[in-house]
């Protein structure tokens, strides 16, 4: 049985089509991924399948069960975590997490068993009496995860769940992401950091301007797009090279930069890395490093969202 | 759900989860400054601005303070609470709860329930140490107390469900009904000294069965059957309870 089913969803606010006709499925035990730029849809995705809106067309099911007819049987099958750290601050970290399992009808002597499980897996334990208004964002975070997590669902929402936090606790919850897919959980993760999806998902879906584009699998997704090639090359912090003088390289159809790199795309990679060297030459400056790195999921999405391209091999939806 | 044992089962989890989110708001909610001043100052000011230089006061008036009290104190968490849980997103953690939108709105009632019903008994224990008002009828003060308490508690719940994350805003239309409220109920004025349309609108205010009665309850001498009260309370609560689910369905779709 499939964790999600999405099947014909659309929804209409007033005169603007939010979603239009958005299909897809997520296996039960995947890690799906669901990508799209602001505004593409991602969160009216997200309230339908949790049974917080209704859809104006189609049918969403969550283990069979109608999100619309059955919501609470549904909503029963899984934790969500909302992509603001929505706890209660006037509350101690364990009010908080007990509030959340009284919701979701978890026995006394379960919760309170489980509740410490949670709380010393996210590395809580210590704080857990203290008022989480003192809690720095990413203690929210792990306590926002820990809650969507206290009734031992099949599926997890997961909205964001990295974004802006400090590097231990990202490590953790990406450590429990990778924990919870091997027993058995399914989880939909949306997420702007389209390395995190490319790492941590079996499947992906872009969405953009309400209609999936593609649906996939990360590497799949990268392979439909190999005519996007570049050369990440590094020069001498002392040299002075400027993304203009790189553009007027021939062949090279964009120039980025990336921290202390340029990543040049072209469909010539062997004659654009000899013109670089040229160009070293020179002006004079040094070169540090140079690279031929493939295709990235965020130049799927690139092309995908903000180029429009349809690509060929990728099941993509006009 | 046909099954009588499931059904059974279900009201209890849902019961259950009503009163996690009424103890919920009771640890947050219950001693925030805006609503101490409005749920047990206000009551109390607008009391003595009507009761002080009147000859009859204060005994005949102690059960039209503590109407005036439950009106205000109960309605005054939910309009404070939800538009701040909203723009905390908590509210949120509520709406995709494995439960009813009907037991989220009995949930945040009941707290402004609990709170008028503590509220309640401060007008009640002054009238009964301080002036010679005793009680005749304790079961129409025990309807009384509990049915208005709820009425105006699920009231509040009611105006909260409009979609701001401002508690002045709610504030503000609760305020233009709750004050009208208190000049046509025959709470500080007489029923019968009202003029006739105000005795018409009378009657579509739960105020008027609220106060009449708890009057039952102290002097016996009311405008209405206490059953007639009791029937137009439960009518009232079921009647907010029903828009206000509505409601939420339609402000957070």
């Amino acid at each position: 049985m499939d964790a999600i089913e999405a099947l014909s969803l659309s929804k209409r606010f007033g005169t603007i089509q939010a979603l239009n006709q958005v299909d897809f499925t997520v296996s039960e035990g995947e890690t799906f991924g669901f990508l799209g730029p602001n505004g593409a849809g991602k969160t009216t995705t997200i309230r339908i399948l949790t049974g917080i809106s209704a859809p104006t067309g189609g049918t969403a099911r969550i283990f069979g069960r109608d999100i619309v007819r059955d919501t609470i049987a549904a909503r029963r099958q899984m934790g969500i975590v909302h992509e603001t750290s929505n706890i209660y601050t006037d509350l101690s970290a364990w009010q908080n997490l007990m509030f959340t399992a009284e919701l979701y009808n978890v026995g006394k002597k379960e919760r309170e068993k489980r509740g410490a499980d949670l709380f010393e897996l996210f590395g809580l334990s210590e704080r857990r009496d203290d008022k989480t208004n003192g809690f720095s964002k990413g203690m929210k975070r792990r306590l926002t995860l820990a809650m969507g997590l206290i009734n031992h669902p099949r599926l997890l929402f997961l909205d964001e769940p990295t974004s802006g936090l400090d590097v231990q606790s990202n490590l953790i919850i990406r450590d429990v992401i990778r924990e919870l897919n091997k027993t058995g959980v399914t989880v939909f993760l949306t997420t702007h950091n389209i390395e995190e999806a490319n790492l941590a998902c079996d499947r992906v879906a872009i969405i953009n301007r309400g209609q999936i584009a593609a649906i996939d699998s990360p590497e799949r997704l990268k392979h439909t797009i190999q005519s996007v090639q570049s050369i990440e090359v590094a020069f001498d912090p002392v040299s002075q090279v400027h993304v203009e003088d790189l553009e007027q390289l021939p062949h090279v159809s964009e120039v980025r930069k990336q921290g202390d790199k340029f990543r040049l795309i072209t469909e010539d990679p062997p004659g654009v890395l000899e013109d670089i060297m040229e160009y070293a030459r020179r002006h004079h400056v040094h070169v540090i490093s140079v690279n031929t790195p493939g295709p990235s999921l965020e130049d799927v999405f690139i092309r995908l969202t903000g180029l429009d391209i349809r690509t060929k091999g990728v099941k993509t939806v006009d | 759900m046909t099954d009588p044992g499931e059904w059974c089962g279900q009201v209890c989890t849902e019961l259950h989860a009503a009163w996690a989110i009424a103890k919920k708001d009771i640890l947050i909610y219950y001693l925030k400054p805006n609503i101490i001043v409005s749920g047990m100052l206000f009551p109390i000011f607008m009391f003595l601005a009507f009761a002080i230089g009147r000859p009859e006061v204060p005994a005949v008036m102690i059960p039209g303070l503590i109407a005036i009290t439950i009106l205000f104190s109960a309605s005054s968490i939910e309009p404070v609470s939800i538009p701040i849980e909203r723009r905390m997103k908590t509210f949120d953690r509520l709406l995709s709860a494995p439960i009813s939108l009907h037991t989220v709105v009995l949930g945040e009632s009941m707290s402004g329930f609990l709170y008028s019903l503590g509220i309640a008994f401060v007008p009640l224990i002054a009238g009964l140490i301080l002036f010679p008002t005793p009680i005749v009828g304790f079961a129409a003060l025990i309807a009384g107390l509990v049915l208005t308490s709820f009425c105006f508690a699920t009231m509040g719940t009611l105006f909260a469900a409009y979609p701001t994350e401002s508690p002045g805003d709610i504030m503000s239309m609760l305020n233009l009904v709750r004050l009208p409220l208190i000049f046509v109920s025959g709470v500080l004025i007489p029923l019968e000294q009202i003029p006739q349309i105000g005795q018409y609108i009378a009657y579509f205010s739960p105020l008027t069965y609220g106060n009449d009665l708890i009057q039952a309850a102290f002097a016996g001498d009311t405008h209405f059957n206490p059953v007639i009260d009791i029937v137009m309370l439960l009518l009232f609560i079921l009647a907010f309870q029903f828009v206000a689910n509505r409601l939420y369905k339609k402000y957070n779709d």
